[in-house]
């Protein structure tokens, strides 16, 4: 049992965690879940791996490039700590690319943890989805270093019907590498999703960013931050926050840019819609520029649906939950559009559908 | 087709339509005239279903319905369209899901089969073309970044498309250029000029009234119709200004 370590909440970065749900989630008892995992995975060439409960699953995986190992991890976060042990490395040699990797966690109760690294040498192509379903807290520290020139776009969906998922990722990002990371959130689980993006190269791209959707009394955030080191760095954190009913959404994130990364582009924007007037979105947008030749543009909005429109789609006949759904479908799109994939955008894109229809 | 008999309807607790009567018929156009703030867009909304517009007195008939009775979206799909004065914009939604959407939620609720996404491009680009918009636009979020002219033109596209059996035109001549004025008023006589429907024309000007001509003109002041005749008072309105022809 790993919960007497857990952040406290008086700790500034941790006082919109959820760390109650955590707990309970760690420690309702193992059940089956009736998901066929299987089910998870998208139609696409590549690599499927699955974990039931952080353990390898050889049955319903196909590794192909990806390894799995014993990792020790050095992290001084404090959730991202607890994932060490057995977990998966994709690395890739100098100017190759594989199909896109498909990894599937589901946790059927209690506590699980995994951790992973992703190594990219020069020009080295990977794209990673990531699929969470089940229940009880699932755990995750993912270090990722990418060469010069190196790509990475990564997916991530949590689709927990109850429990915790708690991501870490760090990642180095060398010269003109880019790292495209999108989560959304449309489960019914707490989520807490961490980073720390280090553009370390000259010209390195870092973003993160996605859409968190909570229900009921669910509660979802991330805190992430992208750290420029290096000159000309590009980095772009496009989230968006849906709360329904009593649920809160929190989105905090920070881009730094160090005195020498002149010529930072950055761009933070934080959007939060509320669908009912109990429903809470909190934002923290966050830059700390020691450089003085940069751009960094930051916008935080909380709103709520704009009446005038939803009545002009109403009187064109559209009902009032189809035109609400549109809506909040446009404003998720923004940071969905981010995913490169046109399959995988439009497979998390049905699922933010899917969510709509039953939050709305 | 439309009998609103003795309306009243309040926004926030202020009474805005005070006893309002007008009878509309199949095969007619009626125009409303009227001094700024007499009532004419909430008459609209009142009709439309607009949240927020109560209605505390009267009732209103469309085609043998309640249409107080119904729903916003349910009034669409019985036949009514509201031309707003002041289109809306919605950033992230196209013209072409909006309007598809909007057309076959209507036909689902009139148990017709849905169109497919080639029938509905048909339809769209044809409607746009004989409004001479740019069938480049229909990809564009619902007006966002359209001018005054180009909104009000979109929303004849619209009723082209969704080809409704009464049409309220609130103010859908101001903002238009001269040839677009002909062009709307073409298109409005194309789609609404037929035995079987009818069309209240919410209008400051007699110029879209040389196209469009009216049955029957109205003037609305202070919340209730206070002077009916036919096309000429239009005319006389224009000459001497409300406050005489209304006194
Ligand atoms: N939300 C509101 N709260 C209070 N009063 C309102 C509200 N909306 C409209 N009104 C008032 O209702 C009255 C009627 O407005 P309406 O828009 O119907 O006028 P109109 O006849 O269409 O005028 P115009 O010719 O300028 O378009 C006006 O006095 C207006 O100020
Ligand atoms: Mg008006």
């Amino acid at each position: 049992m790993t919960l007497a370590t857990l952040p406290s909440p008086r700790d500034e970065a941790w006082r919109w965690a959820d760390l109650d749900s955590l707990r309970t989630a760690a420690q309702t008892p193992q059940q089956s879940t009736g998901i066929d995992p299987a089910s998870l995975f998208l139609d696409l060439p590549g690599p499927r791996l699955t974990f039931i409960d952080g353990a390898f699953e050889p049955a319903h995986s196909r590794p192909g490039a990806v390894q799995l190992t014993r990792l020790d991890m050095n992290a001084s976060h404090p959730l991202g700590a607890l994932a060490q042990g057995e977990g998966w490395v994709l690395k890739l040699d100098a100017r190759t690319a594989t199909d896109p990797v498909q990894i599937v966690h589901l946790a059927t109760g209690g506590e699980n943890h995994l951790p992973a690294r992703i190594d990219l040498a020069e020009d080295g192509v990977a794209t990673v989805i990531e699929s969470y379903a089940g229940r009880g807290w699932s755990n995750r520290l993912l270090h990722a270093s990418l060469g010069k020139g190196a790509r990475l776009m990564r997916a991530v969906r949590l689709l927990q019907d109850q429990g915790f998922v708690s991501i870490r990722d760090e990642a180095s990002i060398g010269e003109a590498a880019s790292y495209v990371a999108t989560f959304l959130g449309a489960g019914q689980s707490g989520s807490r999703i961490d980073g720390f993006l280090r553009c370390d190269g000259v010209g390195a791209f870092a973003e993160m960013g996605g859409a968190l959707l909570t229900r009921g009394e669910q509660r979802q955030e991330c805190a992430v931050a992208v750290h420029h080191a290096a000159p000309e760095g590009t980095s772009r954190q496009v989230w968006r926050a849906v709360a329904a009913d009593a649920s809160t959404v929190s989105l905090a994130a920070r881009a730094e840019v160090a005195r020498h990364a002149q010529k930072t582009d950055g761009e933070q924007s934080l959007r939060g819609l509320l669908l009912k007037r109990t429903s809470t979105v909190n934002l923290k947008p966050e830059l700390e520029i020691f450089a003085d030749d940069v751009k960094c543009a930051h916008g935080a909005t909380v709103g709520e649906l704009d009446r005038r429109a939803l009545f002009y789609m109403q009187s064109r006949g559209i009902p009032e939950a189809q035109a609400k759904a549109l809506l909040t479908h446009a404003f998720v799109a923004d940071a969905l559009d981010r995913i490169g994939d046109e399959a995988v955008g439009e497979a998390f894109k049905a699922d933010a559908d899917r969510w709509l229809e039953a939050a709305l | 087709m439309l009998q609103i008999n003795d309306l009243h309807a309040e926004i926030d607790g202020k009474p805005i339509l005070k006893g309002l009567t007008l009878t509309v018929n199949a095969g007619e156009v009626h125009a409303i005239m009227g001094p700024n703030g007499a009532g004419k867009s909430t008459l609209g909304y009142v009709l439309g279903g607009r949240p927020g517009y109560e209605v505390t007195g009267g009732s209103v008939t469309f085609a043998g319905q309640d249409l107080l009775d119904l729903a916003p979206h349910e009034r669409a799909a019985a036949g009514l369209f509201l031309g707003f004065q002041y289109p809306v914009e919605i950033p992230g939604v196209s013209n072409v899901q909006f309007l598809r959407e909007s057309l076959n939620s209507q036909r689902r609720a009139r148990d017709e089969a849905p169109l497919s996404g080639a029938e509905f491009l048909k339809l769209a680009r044809a409607q746009a073309a004989t409004l001479e918009m740019d069938a480049e636009m229909l990809k564009r979020p619902v007006n966002v970044g359209f001018s005054g002219g180009e909104k009000k033109r979109n929303e004849m596209v619209q009723m082209g498309i969704l080809n409704p059996r009464f049409a309220i035109l609130d103010e859908t001549d101001s903002g238009l250029d001269i040839d677009a004025l002909r062009i709307v008023g073409d298109g409005i006589n194309r789609i609404m000029r037929a035995p079987d429907k009818a069309v209240l024309l919410i209008t400051h000007y007699q110029r879209l009234l040389d196209y469009v001509k009216p049955d029957v003109v109205h003037v609305l002041a202070d919340g209730r119709i206070v002077k009916t005749g036919g096309p000429e008072l239009a005319l006389e309105l224009e000459r001497e200004g409300y406050a005489q022809v209304a006194a």
